[in-house]
């Protein structure tokens, strides 16, 4: 339904750390497409420039022809639902409140400081729920579900938001093995089910390889691999993640045994 | 879309209980006792000129010769409260000792020691002040009194709290190795408790410079005279100093005792 | 047994320590300061001597006026009611403009914390005294100056306790298009609303103190009666007062407690 246009962005923070060196990607509208890259690659970055939690210091992002700006932030980022990698919900708040703060951008002033919301909120927030297999944790306090389970009142924020984007920023590097599973199982279905973009950043090349459509490889703020999942040889992998020029051939063992 | 049903987040659409009752609670008590409190909002209304020219009445030339008496004042309203403050924690140290259920060397000096305590530091530091005033006269040994007094209350709670959840491990290695009762208290007690001790302690030397600013009311000694007086008097020339110094000197102690309890942490 | 000589590598050197110099320096400073406020250790032990005496004066308490000790009792109780709701409604409102991980921009939090460390460092009893000047006499400059004064605290426990929440909560808000005003709403007070209650208990606690000697400026309440006894060396009925304060004080003091306790 959206499709990213990333053009030539960099982020260079105020200690001079440069996390991005000129990316550009068009990331078309309905894709799965996953951000493979070693630690200080700049994923996160990256990610994050995509709703405004961070700005870049050169280049634009534009969402369906809308460039994301500080004036256009509430906008670009109602139409844009975050999963996070610590899940980040609100710990004393019930499932379904959790949830309906994704209908927060539709609400009035007033309304939302009364925690009022309209019935089709809660429907939205309920059907989100069922698409989760959620409804009947809907009343329990957040912090009492485990694990997954968070991770996937997080996605069903994200959908109450009626997005046309998803990014999942490390969803399921807290998680365990068949957990992961199933979240990738998740999001993958909503992409392809509801036609909305989903980015992924992840550090298991073994789920790049089962659920992306594309993959982009993120070395050292620049762009060193765009395209499908099985692209990803030996060789590819090793561009991705080499550092500073080395050959890291044994390292590489080591990162598929633990991806 | 006005037309649509409002509700809350809860199964039944109503706000949560627990919420609304303390809500409901507060307002009917804040209602029961509002003529007590002589609530009117006609006086209020009246009294904003007054304020306004108050405020303007403060930006007076400052009475220079007054300056000295201040700095002493001040002066020996910090020595108070750092005096007291001392005093109060060597004292409390034992008593906390004695009001601690696992380090209480008997049942009934536990309890004994829990009471006094609280009754230390039930009265507010003001009206011990008075009493000891007529005890031993003016100056500032019935405000350190006073002082010491509500602060040993506190002192002495707060350190017996943080010796009963010490971890009881620890304590068990020194008594394996057949400690004393004193040795016990001194090596496993006192260290676990210590450092949450002195963060407190900087809190509590925070809140008697506070309170030593106003002993002066009855004659305790500190400033807490001076400005009484020069209020009495409308002597706005001394009004303004006094009130800048005493806001500069507990603004600095504030940041200083923050820094502290950072570093600690 | 054998004859071999053990050699010990040489321990590091013993690391500085300075304790012995803080201790030592603080008895001198304690000593300094009995110096200069001219204490004098008789003076106390004849004061000592003395209090046995003065504190049997106390004996005989006289609770003949009690329906009009609980009548001021109850206009002590409002005063510290109303001037820890004043005190709550200013905390709401700045404490999110003071918290550096919810604050609009520096400016605003600078503003909020100056403002929030001017009211604490004003002694309540000074802003007694100037609303007694400007309304009269009364329990009502009482709330006030109460009000104003622990808003300062309260206010700058709440900022605090939003600051050590998650930031990623609020940054999860944030990034669904919510407003600030909604991200300390629903990520902000829900997070802390256990410590807040705690506090608010606190500060009511220490109002009850305050309120039952603001009488002594005026600003109606127990305190005043007591004041007018002490000074008419009405010992009996001084007693029967501070017993009043006193109860009232360990009742309050005992709920407090108790349900702080249960808020956890």
């Amino acid at each position: 339904m959206a499709q990213i246009d990333i053009k030539n962005v960099c982020k260079r923070y105020p200690n001079g750390f440069e996390a991005l060196k000129g990316v550009s990607v068009e990331i078309a509208a309905g894709s799965f497409t996953v951000i493979l890259g070693p630690s200080g690659a700049g994923k996160s970055t990256l990610l994050r420039t995509i709703n405004g939690l961070e700005t870049p210091t050169g280049g634009t992002i534009q969402i369906s022809g809308q460039v994301v700006t500080q004036d256009t932030l509430r906008e670009v980022r109602s139409q844009v639902g975050m999963v996070f990698q610590h899940f980040n919900l609100v710990d004393r708040l019930s499932v379904m409140t959790n949830v309906l703060t994704g209908r927060l951008s539709h609400r009035s002033w007033l309304g939302s400081l009364l925690y009022l919301f309209r019935r089709e909120d809660i429907d939205l927030a309920h059907d989100a729920l069922i698409r989760v297999g959620l409804t009947d944790k809907a009343w329990n306090r957040a912090d009492k579900l485990s694990g997954g389970q968070q991770q996937r009142v997080g996605i069903a924020r994200a959908l109450a938001q009626q997005p046309r984007v998803i990014l999942a920023d490390e969803p399921v590097a807290s998680l365990d093995p068949v957990t992961s599973e199933e979240i990738m199982g998740l999001l993958r279905e909503i992409c392809t089910r509801d036609g909305i973009t989903v980015v992924v950043n992840l550090h298991q090349v073994e789920l790049a390889k089962r659920f992306a459509d594309r993959v982009i490889g993120l070395n050292d703020g620049l762009v060193v691999y765009d395209g499908p999942a099985s692209g990803l040889d030996r060789a590819t992998l090793s561009k991705i993640y080499n550092r500073n020029g080395d050959q890291v051939d044994e390292q590489l063992e080591t990162m598929l045994a633990y991806a | 879309m006005s037309s649509s049903k409002l509700c809350w987040p809860t199964p039944n659409g109503l706000p949560a209980l627990m919420p609304t009752a303390v809500l409901a609670v507060s307002i009917l008590l804040l209602v029961i006792s509002a003529s007590s409190v002589e609530l009117n909002l006609v006086r209020l209304f009246n009294a904003i000129p007054r304020m306004f020219d108050f405020a303007s009445n403060l930006f007076v030339t400052p009475d220079w010769e007054y300056l000295p008496t201040l700095g002493a004042n001040m002066l020996q309203t910090m020595e108070m409260t750092f005096l007291a403050t001392s005093i109060a924690l060597v004292i409390s140290l034992p008593l906390g000792v004695m009001a601690a259920k696992n380090a209480s060397p008997h049942p009934a000096i536990f309890h004994a020691t829990r009471n006094l305590l609280t009754m230390m530091r039930a009265l507010p530091e003001l009206v011990w002040a008075l009493v000891f005033v007529s005890a031993v006269g003016l100056g500032p040994l019935p405000g350190i009194m006073a002082l010491s007094f509500v602060t040993i209350g506190f002192m002495g709670k707060f350190f017996a709290e943080s010796i009963e959840v010490v971890d009881p491990r620890q304590v068990e290695g020194v008594v394996a190795h057949g400690a004393s009762w004193l040795q016990l208290r001194t090596f496993a007690h006192f260290p676990q408790a210590f450092p949450d001790f002195v963060g407190t302690v900087m809190y509590i030397l925070d809140h008697n410079l506070r309170a030593a600013a106003i002993l002066g009311l009855v004659g305790a000694g500190g400033i807490g005279y001076d400005l009484v007086m020069a209020m009495r008097m409308f002597d706005y020339g001394r009004l303004l100093p006094i009130a800048i110094s005493i806001y500069v000197v507990v603004t600095l102690l504030d940041r200083a005792s923050d820094k502290f309890r950072r570093r600690l942490i | 047994m054998s004859e071999q000589i053990i050699s010990r590598p040489p321990l590091p050197k013993k690391p500085f320590n300075p304790t012995p110099v803080w201790l030592s320096a603080w008895l001198a400073l304690m000593w300094v300061i009995v110096f200069d406020l001219e204490l004098s250790f008789e003076t106390l032990l004849y004061g000592v001597q003395d209090i046995f005496e003065y504190l049997s004066r106390y004996s005989t308490p006289n609770f003949e006026d009690l329906s009009r000790y609980i009548e001021l009792l109850a206009q002590t109780l409002a005063t510290a009611l109303w001037g820890s709701a004043l005190a709550f409604v200013v905390a709401v409102v700045l404490a999110p403009f003071a918290a550096r991980n919810l604050t609009p921009n520096p400016l605003a939090y600078r503003v909020a914390r100056e403002l929030l460390n001017f009211m604490r460092a004003m002694p309540d009893l000074l802003l007694a005294l100037i609303f007694v000047a400007a309304l009269g006499l009364g329990p009502l400059p009482g709330a006030l100056a109460l009000g104003v004064h622990t808003a300062g605290f309260l206010g700058k426990f709440f900022a605090e306790s939003f600051e050590r929440v998650d930031g990623g909560v609020y940054e999860a808000l944030s990034a669904t298009g919510a407003s600030r005003m909604q991200v300390v709403m629903y990520a902000g007070w829900p997070s802390i609303q256990r410590e807040a209650l705690g506090y608010v208990l606190y500060i009511f606690d220490r109002n009850v103190r305050m309120a039952s000697v603001l009488g002594l400026v005026g600003a109606g309440g127990i305190g005043l009666a007591l004041h007018d006894t002490l000074r008419m060396f009405n010992y009996d009925q001084s007693a029967a007062l501070i017993i009043v304060i006193l109860v009232t004080i360990l009742i309050i003091d005992y709920l407090s407690t108790w349900l702080r306790g249960k808020l956890n």
